[in-house]
């Protein structure tokens, strides 16, 4: 009977299964490998065991990439679920030129990043950015960023934001679509208030699609990259740097692909880390259902 | 209770408002820096008001035709990636949701926690491996890796969506005597339409915009846009921002196309969700 | 059920119609007659040897029944992409571009070594290409690259600025820059704001120049680190003073080479330091405010090397060379000897190319179209790459743009940033 089971599902999950093995699980194995090596481009790779996660850990460059990492992804991340929630409710509750909204909306997540950082390092210029012109104009706080780490770490932040708030918002407005109608009929006939309604119909049932959104954002940020290099390459003096930079610089920069791959798998622990908790609440609450 | 609704309309106008000028206010100045003329475009004071032309358009046409070629690559492994993607995350999520076990709750964890790998690192290896089976400078590849990417988050979310299609439509089918492909494709698919037009959205925008892995795998035939504006913010003979924005306003309109025709779909799958025969 | 229209197209027929298409593009264009040279280079390379009835290759071509094929990238994707592709069993890559500060031991044993091939089908009066770039191509004895082109670092000033400003001259000394880069931190007449000086940070090449300006350099071309203490120390308080007086931009840290051109081009800088080359992108009247306004002149030494040391600007030169693992050598060594050859380079520097023959420099029809060629020869025959390559060297550069960053915010006394470089760089330095 479970063969029989397993054999009819096998071919639907194959596909899904197949890709990940062959892209991304067997080459991270060599991957393993490589980093307990020294290997760059012209040299054949040489043993070293450890070293290279050693001397990745006890780089206080890379704690300070770690660190920066860390805060701009609970902040950011978190910023964003709760305005991409916001705007769902408010598309939801109906709005005019829904359509064109929408667009508009999405829009953001359509502009590729380095278009973007572009266009935001312009609009910030301290001295001749509209933006920061407009800001001075009402007597409003500027932000220093190409001088000033935090100020530099919160522009960031901003432009992470915009560039995928559209994803947090798709997940969380399509699953609010998908909560059929009759049960806020049946909240409003109980009685409940729209406070009620959202308590005890929507979150609840937005709950999965929230989660699914903060896990996979979450991934994809302890990745950020492009906001940070092209905004200011980690700098001044390495103070705005993130683990994707630090990454990239070894791969890339040094060409010192061992203490790359060693890096990549210290990102790895982090990330799961700091994912726990939400990888947890997935799997209690509904990676594993009982039917 | 007038009083509540003025400012709740108010409050919501306000929200519109705000929303709009955050994000099409970037997106409306590159779109009007392709059309200034090319000393204008970072002008200090900036410059509102300018004579539009489409000199840089045309230019662009002129002496970057590698551009358009990589548009139609840039579509063709888009278009691929995604129908792969959705594809293969509809039939594994399809699976996930109607049925559990160990291994099953164990496999799909796997699927999210592998993603945490960089996809940097997957490079080392994966290029010569590329080489050696022949699949460099080819649009397969890209979209094998692309569709890759997003297998993870579309089986996931398939589930998500379709655990929330109640299981007397799949007996029903079945007793109507269709297979477990059927009954995907024409009674589930159809109601999980909102999952599938969000999957479709993230692979679509992710493998339009992609550089990393294009750079890496592709040299001349496969070559996609996001690389040819890569070059033209080359660091040798300087970049023509005039042709840069217009490049990059080119390259937003097709995305912002689907996104406006899949409004359509996304509001059709609401009304057949809610009218579950 | 529902009114929604269906796809028409089923998740098999798509896949395998993809997959067809996928198939015949990959196949593709390599069913054309005749032979390919593929070649690996930026775009720049690709646009100098003409195209049409400029083509500078029309006659080789021919000559070989053959197609040159280019696969272009920005220079360090470019690079990269090369070291991969050397690096495979086997590479569709005949010629490759390098750049001059990139092959160390390692790298230099992915290309073939040039020296039989030149005894066997010499270049054109070989001698006559400039001897330093050819001694920057040559690894463990073995020449591995073919010097192709040039990009000289000069100073450029807006004329209209300075004069603005009162200034009739542009600078001979390091300490008259200083001086006139004050000068020109104002609001200028058309309602900028000006700064006297920008640069980019994050290249070495700048605080370099500024170090050898007063005699020293980071490192020495025998692989000597810091081999004159105070030299780095003043080179890095000038720019410290300068920024702290606001003739560096206050974005310094965060500022592109890009930037540099932008600037100059608006008029919000007086001054930038940049390859010759721009010349005619800053004075372009379609993207600049100042065309024709904006002249160079050799980066100026500190007084006190004056006549004593002369000044070395950083050059970085291109390099033909063929992957050991190329298929078709001898036409990748047939393509570089003709590119090579006097007509070719003359050709592409009336392109635009920075020429590495001696010769095409006393060439009449090149001084009359390019006006900075007479300074870019003078400076060329003192100049020098930013650093040796060695195996660490990206390292060691961005460590020392790290403590040059530091100096120059203001973040930390010049002389511990001095200090802090000294002791990080040494252990990467080759034994």
């Amino acid at each position: 009977m479970q063969l029989q089971r397993t054999a009819r599902i096998l071919p639907l999950l194959a596909p899904v299964h197949l890709l990940i093995l062959s892209v991304i699980v067997l080459p991270s194995l060599y991957v393993i490998w490589l980093s307990l090596n020294r290997s760059s481009f012209g040299q054949v790779p040489s043993f070293v065991g450890l070293q290279n996660y050693v001397r990745v850990l006890a780089d206080p460059a890379f704690h300070g990439a770690l660190m920066n990492t860390v805060v701009l992804v609970i902040v950011a991340v978190h910023l964003e679920l709760a305005l991409g929630l916001g705007m769902a409710l408010l598309f939801a509750s109906g709005l005019p030129f829904r359509r064109l909204l929408l667009v508009a909306v999405l829009a953001p997540y359509a502009v590729s990043e380095v278009t973007a950082v572009v266009m935001w390092r312009f609009l910030f210029d301290p001295d001749a950015g509209p933006i920061t012109l407009a800001l001075k104009a009402f007597s409003l706080p500027t932000l220093d960023w190409s001088f000033e780490p935090s100020h530099a770490m919160v522009l960031i932040g901003l432009l992470t934001i915009w560039l995928h708030l559209p994803f947090t918002f798709i997940i969380v407005y399509a699953a609010r679509l998908a909560i059929p109608g009759e049960l806020y009929e049946a909240a409003r006939i109980d009685g409940a208030t729209r406070w009620q309604a959202f308590r005890r119909v929507t979150l609840p049932l937005l709950g999965p699609a929230m989660l699914i959104a903060l896990l996979f954002r979450y991934i994809f940020a302890f990745r950020l990259f492009s906001e940070a290099w092209l905004l200011t390459k980690g700098g001044p003096a390495r103070s705005t740097e993130v683990v994707a930079i630090y990454l990239y610089q070894e791969a890339f920069s040094f060409n010192a692909f061992g203490s790359a791959a060693a890096t990549a798998w210290i990102m790895v622990a982090a990330s799961l880390l700091l994912a726990a908790g939400y990888v947890l609440l997935l799997r209690r609450g509904g990676l594993s259902h009982a039917h | 209770m007038r009083t509540e609704r003025f400012f709740f309309g108010a409050g919501k106008a306000l929200a519109v408002a705000a929303i709009l000028l955050w994000s099409l206010f970037p997106i409306l100045f590159i779109a009007a820096s392709s059309l200034k003329p090319g000393q204008d475009i970072f002008a200090v004071p900036p410059k509102w008001l300018f004579a539009p032309s489409f000199k840089h358009y045309a230019e662009l046409w002129r002496s970057w035709g590698a551009f358009f070629d990589g548009l139609l690559n840039s579509l063709l492994i888009t278009a691929g990636a995604t129908v792969l993607a959705i594809a293969a995350s509809a039939c594994a999520g399809y699976v996930y949701s109607r049925n559990s076990g160990r291994w099953l709750d164990a496999s799909i964890t796997g699927l999210i926690v592998v993603r945490l790998i960089p996809p940097i690192v997957v490079t080392l290896p994966l290029f010569p491996i590329v080489n050696a089976l022949g699949l460099n400078d080819t649009h397969l590849v890209l979209i094998l890796l692309y569709a890759t990417f997003f297998v993870s988050l579309g089986t996931v979310l398939m589930r998500t969506f379709m655990d929330q299609i109640p299981r007397e439509l799949d007996e029903a089918a079945a007793i109507d005597g269709a297979s477990r492909l059927t009954i995907l494709r024409k009674v589930i698919a159809p109601l999980a339409m909102p999952g599938v037009l969000a999957v479709a959205v993230f692979v679509i925008v992710f493998s339009w915009n992609e550089f990393l892995f294009a750079f890496i795998f592709t040299a001349t035939k496969a070559k996609t846009a996001p690389l040819v504006i890569s070059e033209m913010i080359g660091s040798i003979d300087g970049v023509d921002w005039g042709i840069l924005f217009a490049a990059a306003t080119v390259q937003l309109v097709p995305v912002l196309l689907f996104v406006v025709v899949m409004n359509r779909y996304l509001v059709a799958g609401l009304t057949a969700g809610s009218t579950k025969g | 059920m529902s009114n929604k229209p269906e796809t028409k197209l089923t998740r098999r027929a798509f896949v395998a119609g993809s997959a067809g298409v996928a198939a015949t593009l990959a196949v593709g264009s390599t069913l054309a007659a005749g032979k390919t040279l593929n070649v690996l280079s930026h775009k720049v390379h690709q646009t100098v040897l003409g195209s049409g009835d400029g083509d500078l290759m029309a006659a080789w071509r021919k000559a070989n029944d053959a197609e040159i094929a280019f696969t272009t990238f920005d220079s360090n994707p470019l690079q990269d992409r090369l070291f991969r592709e050397s690096s495979l069993k086997e590479t569709e890559y005949g010629v490759g571009y390098l750049i001059d500060n990139r092959p160390t031991s390692q790298i230099a044993a992915l290309f073939e070594p040039l020296g039989p091939y030149q005894d066997k089908d010499a270049i054109e009066d070989f001698a006559d290409i400039a001897p330093g770039l050819v001694q920057g191509m040559t690894v463990d004895g073995k020449l591995i690259g073919i010097p192709v082109r040039h990009a000289t670092q000069g100073l450029f000033y807006n004329e209209a600025l300075l004069e603005e400003a009162g200034i009739s001259a542009p600078p001979a000394t390091l300490e008259e820059l200083i001086e006139q880069a004050k000068k020109t931190t104002f609001t200028s007449k058309a309602g900028t704001p000006v700064t006297g000086l920008v640069l980019a940070s994050d290249l070495a090449v700048f605080p370099v120049m500024f170090a050898r300006a007063y005699g020293g350099d980071f490192i020495s071309p025998d692989l000597k680190l810091v081999p004159n203490r105070e030299a780095l120390e003043q080179g890095l308080a000038a720019l410290r003073a300068m920024f702290e007086a606001g003739s560096l931009p206050r974005s310094y840290a965060t500022t592109k080479n890009d930037d540099q051109v932008t600037w100059l081009q608006q008029g919000r800088a007086a001054f930038t330091v940049l390859p010759f080359a721009r010349g005619a992108q800053l004075n372009n009247p379609e993207q600049s405010k100042f065309p024709g306004k904006i002249k160079a002149v050799e980066f100026p030494g500190s007084a006190a090397i004056k006549g004593k040391v002369p000044m070395a600007s950083v050059v970085e030169a291109w390099a033909m060379a063929i992957p050991k693992n190329a298929r078709d050598k001898a036409l990748a060594w047939s393509f570089i000897r003709e590119v090579s050859s006097k007509r070719v380079t003359l050709g592409m520097a009336i392109n635009g190319n920075g020429p590495v023959r001696v010769s095409s420099y006393a060439d009449a029809g090149l001084k009359a179209k390019n006006p900075l060629a007479a300074v870019e020869a003078k400076v060329l025959a003192t100049a020098r790459g930013a650093f040796p390559p060695f195996p660490e060297a990206a390292r060691a550069q961005a460590t020392f743009l790290e403590e040059v960053q530091l100096a120059v915010l203001g973040r930390k006394p010049v002389k511990e940033a001095v200090s802090a470089i000294i002791e990080r760089v040494k252990p990467m330095m080759p034994a």
